[in-house]
Parts: C-alpha cells; sequence; structure tokens
C-alpha cells in the first residue's frame, strides 16, 4: 500500500506541474528555461572541453585504438611530443601487425622541425608526423598512401636504408613554406631534404586554427630528430574491426593505455586537466545558476500555492506527504529544464562550430557525445534535488489556518 | 455563559462523532516570532465551549464575526488544538497527538467544506473528490469509483472529467462537498458553504450536504439564516463564549 500511496502522490505531483503549464505557466516556464539555459551553457561548455580533449590524440579515419604511454601529458598535439614514448615501435608494430584482425599499424612520432620557407628562406616550424604508410591509409585526414609503402630508410634495427625524402603537406603547411607539390624543404641544420609528394587538406584543427602538418616516414623523422636510439615513437595506432584486439593490446607495454577509437577516452579527459577544469567550472556555474533559478522561482510557486497545500493539509495530507508532492514537482520541472538544456547545448555545439568553421576555419570545435545529453539530465536531477530545499521548506512553513482563513 | 459547563448529552448509546469539553483558545498578538516580545498581549478567541455531536446530528453555529465561530470550527476539524480544555475525535484526544496523527486523524474522522471551495486547478471534478483516497493509499480503481458514486450523488456524474474552472461556485461547492464525504467521516465541518453562493444555490447546496451526509454529524458555521435553518440545533457564540442553544 505504501507502494500505492507512493506512486499516487508522484501521480498528483505531475498532474499538479502540468496544471500548472495549462493554467498559470509563466512561472514554471521561467524555471524550466533558467534551468534550460543553465544546463544548455554547460553542454555547450562541456562539448567544447570535449573538442579540446578530443584534439589530444592524433586521430585517422578507421583507426580504431592507440597506444599511448600512461603518464603522457597528451593536453595537445604540440604538448605530446615532449612527453613519455614508446620505445621499440617497429618491431612492436610489425609484431601488432601479425595479427590478422588488425588491418593496419604504424607508429606515430610527433615532433616540431624547423625548416626553411622555399620563397624567402626563413626560419619556419612545421608539426612532422613520422608513420609507417600503407597504401589507401590516412593519419589526421591526410593520405599516407601518397608516401612510398612501409619505412624504407630502416634495415633491420640501422637507420641505413634508402633515403625516400617524401612528404605530405597539408596546405596550412604550404601555405606557411610557399610549397606546393615536388618543392624541396630542407630541415635546418640537416644534410638531408624533403620533397613534397602531396598537398592535402586534412591535419589538425585547433581553436587557433589549422596546424601546419607533415607528414613523413618515421624513420626518416627519427632521423632527423635523432630519435633513432631506442626506436621510439609518441603512439601506436592500431586499426581494426575486432573489439577483441584491444584486450591483446593491452598490456604490450607496461605503463601504456590503449584508447578507445569512438567515444571518449578517460585517457584523453583524465589527462587533459584543462578541458577537466573547463568542464568542471560548466558543471559547477549551472548548478549554481539552475539551483538558485528553481529555489527562487519554485520558492515563488509554494508561496502563490499556499491555499492549496493548505487544503491539502486541512484534507489530511501529512507535513511529509506535501513536502514529496513540492520535492518531486521541483525536480520533475528541473528535468523538463535539463531536456530544453540538451536541445540548447545541442544548438550551441552546433553554433560555436559553426562560428569556428567561419571565423578560424576550423570544422570541430566542440563535440557532441551521447553521454552528454545523460550527464545533463543528471545535472539537472541534481539541480532539482538541491534546488526543493527551499520550496520544501516554504511549504513545511504553511500555516493551514492562515491560509485558510 | 449559557449551559457551557456541561457536555449536553445526545443518543447516549452511541459515541459521539466529536467532544468538546470546555475549550479555550488564546492567539499571541504579534505573533510568536524570534524577535517578538516575550510578553505579547494575548486575545481569547474562545472560552469555556463544551459540546458533543452525534452521527446524524445537523448542529449550526451561529454568531456575528470575531465571535469564534472558526475557530471552534477549526478545533472540532481537528485543523487546531485548544489552549485548555479537550476536542476528542474517534475517542482521541487531539492535543496528545503529533501533527502527524493528527492529519491521520482528520483524513479517517473528518471531511471538511470550506466557503472558498479550495478544489485543486490542476486535477478533475473526479480527482479533487478522490484526493484524501490518495493519501490513505487506495487504488487508482478503487478511488475512480467511490468518486464517480459520489458526484452521481451531489448530481455531478456528467461533469466527472471537468476542471474546476470549468465549473460554476454551486457545482464547486457540490465536488468539494463529495470530496468531504469521499473517506465516509464521522463528522464533516462545513465554514459559511453559502458564503460564496446566490441564495438560490446556497439552498440547493445546503439540502445537499444534509441529504447526502445522513450518516455523519453535520457542523457548519455561518451567518446565513437560510444555512442555520437546516439545522437541528444551532449554537449562538458571542466573544467566544456560547450564549445561547437552540433546539
Amino acid at each position: 500500500m505504501i507502494g500505492r500511496r507512493l506512486r499516487s502522490l508522484l501521480g498528483l505531483a505531475l498532474a499538479r506541474v502540468a496544471g500548472r503549464f495549462r493554467i498559470a505557466p509563466q512561472r514554471v516556464l521561467l524555471a524550466v528555461l533558467g534551468v534550460g539555459v543553465a544546463v544548455g551553457l554547460m553542454v555547450s561548455v562541456t562539448g567544447v572541453s570535449l573538442g579540446l580533449a578530443s584534439q589530444s590524440v592524433v586521430q585517422s579515419d578507421g583507426v580504431d585504438y592507440w597506444l599511448v604511454p600512461e603518464q603522457a601529458n597528451v593536453q595537445s598535439i604540440a604538448v605530446s611530443s615532449g612527453g613519455p614514448r614508446l620505445g621499440d615501435v617497429h618491431a612492436t608494430s610489425q609484431q601488432i601487425g601479425t595479427d590478422d584482425r588488425v588491418e593496419y599499424v604504424t607508429p606515430v612520432l610527433l615532433e616540431l622541425v624547423p625548416v626553411r620557407d622555399t620563397a624567402t628562406g626563413e626560419r619556419k616550424y612545421i608539426f612532422a608526423v613520422g608513420v609507417i604508410p600503407e597504401a589507401g591509409q590516412s593519419v589526421l585526414d591526410m593520405p599516407a598512401g601518397q608516401l612510398e609503402a612501409g619505412d624504407p630508410y630502416y634495415q633491420n634495427g640501422s637507420y641505413d636504408g634508402r633515403w625516400t625524402g617524401e612528404a605530405v603537406l597539408n596546405s596550412a603547411a604550404a601555405e606557411l613554406t610557399n610549397s606546393s607539390t615536388n618543392s624541396v624543404l630542407a630541415p635546418l641544420g640537416k644534410n638531408q631534404s624533403m620533397t613534397v609528394t602531396n598537398v592535402s587538406t586534412g591535419g589538425v584543427a585547433t581553436a587557433g586554427g589549422s596546424v601546419p602538418v607533415m607528414l613523413v616516414h618515421l624513420s626518416e623523422l627519427q632521423e632527423l630528430t635523432g630519435s633513432t636510439g631506442g626506436d621510439t615513437a609518441d603512439q601506436l595506432l592500431v586499426s581494426t574491426n575486432d573489439p577483441a584486439v584491444k584486450s591483446s593490446l593491452e598490456g604490450r607495454y607496461p605503463g601504456t593505455t590503449v584508447v578507445t577509437g569512438s567515444g571518449l577516452s578517460p585517457q584523453t579527459v583524465s589527462a587533459s586537466s584543462l578541458p577537466l577544469a573547463v568542464a568542471v567550472a560548466a558543471l559547477v556555474s549551472a548548478v549554481v545558476v539552475g539551483v538558485l533559478f528553481v529555489t527562487t522561482l519554485m520558492g515563488l510557486e509554494v508561496s502563490a500555492d499556499r491555499e492549496q497545500l493548505g487544503a491539502l493539509a486541512a484534507v489530511g495530507f501529512s507535513q511529509r506527504s506535501r513536502s514529496l508532492i513540492v520535492a518531486v514537482e521541483t525536480i520533475l520541472i528541473s528535468i523538463l529544464g535539463g531536456i530544453v538544456g540538451i536541445a540548447i547545448g545541442l544548438g550551441g555545439i552546433v553554433g560555436v562550430n559553426r562560428l569556428g568553421t567561419q571565423l578560424f576555419s576550423v570544422e570541430t570545435v566542440a563535440v557532441f557525445e551521447p553521454q552528454l545529453a545523460g550527464y545533463a539530465l543528471l545535472v539537472a536531477i541534481g539541480i532539482g534535488l538541491v534546488g526543493a530545499l527551499y520550496p520544501v521548506w516554504l511549504s513545511r512553513r504553511t500555516d493551514v489556518l492562515e491560509v485558510l482563513a | 455563559m449559557a449551559d457551557s459547563s456541561t457536555i449536553p448529552e445526545s443518543s447516549a448509546a452511541i459515541p459521539p462523532a466529536v467532544t468538546a469539553d470546555s475549550i479555550g483558545r488564546e492567539y499571541t498578538r504579534g505573533g510568536t516570532g524570534f524577535f517578538d516580545r516575550a510578553d505579547a498581549p494575548t486575545v481569547r478567541a474562545l472560552d469555556d465551549v463544551s459540546l458533543a455531536i452525534q452521527r446524524g446530528d445537523v448542529v449550526g453555529i451561529a454568531g456575528p464575526s470575531g465571535s469564534g465561530k472558526s475557530t471552534l470550527l477549526h478545533l472540532l476539524a481537528g485543523l487546531d488544538i485548544p489552549t485548555n480544555g479537550t476536542v476528542t475525535i474517534a475517542d482521541t484526544d487531539i492535543a496528545t497527538v503529533s501533527k502527524r496523527q493528527r492529519a491521520r486523524l482528520r483524513l479517517d474522522n473528518v471531511g471538511i467544506v470550506f466557503q472558498r471551495f479550495h478544489l485543486l486547478d490542476a486535477l478533475s471534478a473526479r480527482a479533487n473528490v478522490a484526493l484524501p483516497l490518495v493519501e490513505l493509499g487506495e487504488s487508482k480503481r478503487q478511488r475512480r469509483e467511490k468518486a464517480a458514486v459520489l458526484l452521481d450523488a451531489v448530481g455531478l456524474g456528467d461533469r466527472s472529467g471537468h476542471k474546476p474552472g470549468q465549473l460554476s461556485g454551486g457545482e464547486q461547492q457540490r465536488v468539494a462537498i463529495a470530496r468531504a464525504l469521499v473517506t465516509e467521516p464521522a463528522l464533516v465541518v462545513a465554514d459559511e458553504p453559502t458564503g460564496e453562493l446566490d441564495s438560490v444555490t446556497g439552498e440547493q447546496v445546503l439540502d445537499l450536504l444534509v441529504d447526502v451526509a445522513d450518516e455523519q454529524a453535520v457542523v457548519l458555521a455561518s451567518h446565513d439564516q437560510q444555512a442555520l435553518d437546516v439545522c437541528d440545533r444551532v449554537i449562538h457564540l458571542q466573544d467566544g463564549e456560547i450564549v445561547k442553544r437552540v433546539k
């Protein structure tokens, strides 16, 4: 019977909320909108922070897992180039590649390389990405297949093979260095040179615009940057259609993390303090603003509704039942605000991305993950729970004789 | 203070629906808030009133404004507790139980009809009638059935789905009467039940109240002579004291 009574009380609260929207919707609409705006801003800002976080790992179409050092600070690609690295990567990638389930595997070395502008001779910095290319594969949305397949300069542990000198530039790098296909780039302080085989549209986008990227053979970048000792790279990219591959990757390197290609990786989020801080700030702001809105407007609502609450008390509803009704009403209104907030947040993310495209030529500043919707609803429920304290307290102070006299 | 020192007996074998034994009620002027004076003056709204009301009785409480009618009615309904004396509902002294227990006592034993109806705007007539049954934890089917029977009894069977805003004042008061009776209480109290109605509608509502509540004790407080005419006996109050009992 208690369960039935509880269900009936919840139904009564629901009916009263629906009635408010029908009879006097201004205050409840304002409360819903207040929570909606707060949650919407939180979703948008969290989307931006997710966008920041997801830029911390090299992404490529068809790559499903990244093997990255556990302690790497991959807050951004530029920063990650200075972090801990994986060793003996040629052998390891070859070993991973023997698994039939793996479609493509390549180590990724990330380095800033100074080169001369082909027109002015000025020193320019390009973000060089060293990979072991394969026909038809792309890394950072740049066609790795435009490089000769394999890594000819690397010969069974030594760096004395054939120097290809091939490089694929993205348009930002080509523009920066005044290069085009067949241009020759001279890395500063080195004897070797690189020939541009292709200029592509891919690369790395940040809030500040497109990063100049040069895709080269891994061993040649190792040679240029002095990373040959230990055969190091920052990450291993593994492409597969079989989810079971993940478990065989885990533990291959002690102290590494396997990051899943789809969705968010705990590694990127936890290792990226700035996006995390932004997301937490957005959460705190949303909760504070949402609670203030709900508390104020539901407090006014309870004050305006004192006669009906008094009638419930007179009829025989206990204080506990009346408190439950007021609390459930507040939470329901917050949840409605959360749903509105998801829509506002989604709109905000779309808007931010459009602005990013227009102003900075960056397509993905903010990211909407389906989990964000659940997160927003949870926050809305939390806002409702905290926001219900004052209206419930107010309702408990309702003097039945005073309101019914 | 006419014959208020003794509890008038009604049908001796059946326990009264409610009894008041030498009850009084004082209010502190200026409230009892934190910053209020400890020696704030008090106002005596009711003094040494005794009465017993049996099931089937229709008792009127008359008197000018400020005479203590509403105070007495609130005490008899268990909405308030006396400063001195005892009010007994269902063999329970209402001053000795917690607020929660007193609410339950009202739910089980008292139906209340207000001057301004106090129906819930968001609910249909049927849901308003069934409202006390929600707190009692009755099933939806039981609630609908009981509400339908009572709405038929008050002549609103065909308007059960209407919201209060879609009903006239007389219809709303009939819904309120049905709500007061839905738990089959021993006592129904009505505070100025015709106060918001025209005389014709008021007469219809009073006839209905007396007719439908034939197994309940009915106490109604009113200025309206028309309302007092339907009562078996009338208690006249002045300055918080009973000055006349009329059978």
